[in-house]
């Protein structure tokens, strides 16, 4: 692949993940594949890729006491038994030769899901905001709901001022594991709203909490693919670095000048193109039905 | 490719000075019979020679044809077909080939149906469809779908894997041929054969053989041993290099 094109690539997305506040591994992984990296490799390297991309990140916000450890431990402890079993799902389909299938099946889904969610509700913020209406927010008592508190194995996160059922955090870790496995992202998109709307966190940890959850579990999904696949290609993942880096730097510096409500319709809309994208190549029949695979190149002789 | 051809004139010389050879013998070389992959690696193009020798009455003034056949290490393969299954395209057939060529290239004078009539070639086992390509069942080896056989060999050909009849050889002297060998840059690595066959009047009047080695180099060749040797530490090495990756790209990002 030509060094430079990776290097662009890297930029683009760190740009974009810059401008939007996102971890970029749910653009970067479709943009591989859309480049002819082979959809698993992708995946792979791309969970490497994003262990490097939030080390800065965790650094910063554990600085300013923005990570609750025990609240992040309960995490990554889904997380580890999700990413093994998402590696596990992603190993038999590749024996299978379904696994670019899943891939392609799971983005359409997610991202069809997020966007669309996403762009629902920007639409209508931007709509309110036009009227002059501002809604009220509920105390955070209320918006916590009454079946939470009704699940057993209570546990105290003082960091996040929370006593919650320990079941909460361990589910959405692991719902986040399996999909940094089979996916190649980071999760935070998923995360981010869960901590948020169903564990109640309080905003100022959300973001560190998230992102070090993201690095212990695409560190073992990096490891789990390398036993497993042998997909992780180290050079790729190193390549994508820099420009991720300086692109995030520069998006930062636009986003702050936009507006929250259009940046995140601007957001949806991408994310939608993504989808769209992913769903046509599904749908189309392909010039080439047939395809061919080296075996060796599978780890089947290891 | 100064020094290549450098290589190849000098070959060439060489292969001129060889006095009058023994009846049909035959001599091949190449320009470079070791060939490194290295990650900037975008394919090698080789310069094979030859010479035919004669007997005493002058064959040489009689045409002669020459195919060359370069095969790549075999390795298993499985081809895939997709259907529509619910709107969507799926993979669901699948034949095993347990030895595919991962490389295969038939270079030739003329058209090859011009030399020779296709059962001489097919009991020297030359042009793709006269390998013995053999399918796996699951419970037995069995003549494969000639469907998939012919997908397996568009798709290499597309890759520039499977080359029958793409490269000319070309006659220099009147004892002395030679052709390019194209090994693109997704070449599997291993040994290779590179045979040539001598046609005269329809049928084969001399053979010959030699190898070549392709492999990865140096760093790419350690990369590649520790991956699959050791893939557990590989794992781990990957996410140490990326979290000291990360944490220099942090500090270097800020100033």
């Amino acid at each position: 692949m030509n060094i430079f094109l990776v290097i662009g690539m890297g930029a683009a997305v760190g740009f974009l993940s810059g401008i939007f506040g996102v971890g970029g591994g749910f653009l970067m992984t479709p943009l591989l594949i859309f480049a002819g990296v082979p959809p698993a490799v992708a995946v792979a390297t791309q969970s490497n890729q994003i262990t490097a991309a939030s080390v800065s990140g965790v650094i910063a916000h554990w600085r300013r006491q923005g990570v609750d450890v025990k609240m992040g431990a309960v995490l990554i402890a889904g997380g580890a038994v999700g990413a093994f079993i998402g590696a596990e799902i992603f190993t038999l389909l590749r024996a299978q030769g379904q696994v670019d299938l899943m891939i392609s099946l799971a983005y359409v889904v997610f991202l069809g899901l997020i966007g669309g969610l996403m762009f629902w509700e920007s639409m209508r913020a931007i709509m309110r905001q036009r009227r002059g209406i501002v809604p009220p927010r509920k105390p955070r008592d209320e918006r916590h709901k009454a079946w939470i508190h009704a699940l057993p194995f209570k546990m105290r996160f003082r960091k996040s001022r929370l006593y919650i059922s320990v079941l909460l955090p361990l589910v959405i870790g692991f719902f986040v594991g399996v999909l940094s496995a089979i996916m190649g992202v980071g999760g935070g998109f998923v995360m981010v709203p869960a901590m948020i709307y169903i564990l109640n966190m309080p905003t100022n940890v959300v973001i560190g909490t998230s992102l070090l959850q993201i690095i212990f579990v695409t560190a073992l999904t990096t490891i789990f693919h390398s036993v497993n696949t042998q997909t992780v290609d180290i050079f790729l993942a190193i390549l994508l670095l820099p420009g991720a880096v300086i692109g995030a730097q520069l998006g930062v510096r636009i986003g702050l000048k936009l507006k929250a409500e259009q940046l995140r319709a601007l957001l949806a809309l991408m994310v939608l193109l993504v989808c769209a994208k992913m769903a046509v190549a599904l749908m189309v029949e392909p010039p080439e039905l047939y395809s061919v695979t080296d075996l060796e190149v599978m780890g089947e002789q290891h | 490719m100064t020094l290549g051809k450098a290589i190849a004139r000098l070959l060439l010389l060489a292969l001129m000075l060889v006095p009058a050879l023994p009846a049909r013998a035959l001599v091949t070389d190449l320009s470079n019979k070791r060939i490194e992959i290295r990650y900037s690696f975008s394919g090698a193009e080789l310069i094979l020679f030859g010479a035919v020798g004669s007997t005493n009455i002058d064959v040489r003034q009689e045409d002669y044809d020459v195919v060359i056949v370069v095969r790549g290490p075999e390795s298993a393969a499985v081809v895939r077909k997709k259907d529509r299954v619910g709107g969507i395209w799926v993979n669901t057939d699948n034949m095993r080939f347990p030895s595919a060529p991962g490389y295969y290239a038939v270079a030739a004078t003329r058209p090859l149906k011009e030399i020779a009539n296709p059962v001489a070639f097919a009991s020297y086992g030359i042009g793709f469809h006269n390998l013995p390509l053999v399918a796996d069942s699951g419970n037995g080896l069995m003549m494969p779908d000639p469907d998939f056989r012919e997908a397996l060999f568009r798709l290499r050909s597309g890759e520039g894997l499977y080359r029958q009849e793409v490269d000319e050889v070309a006659i220099i002297g009147q004892g002395l041929f030679r052709t390019n060998v194209h090994l693109p840059a997704n070449v599997p690595v291993g040994e290779f054969i590179v045979e040539t066959f001598i046609f005269q009047h329809g049928s084969m009047r001399s053979r010959n053989r030699i190898a070549l080695t392709v492999d990865k180099e140096g760093f790419e060749r350690a990369a590649y041993n520790f991956a699959h040797g050791y893939p557990f530490w590989y794992g781990i090495t990957a996410v140490f290099v990326a979290l000291a990756a990360g944490w220099l790209a942090g500090v270097l990002g800020r100033k």
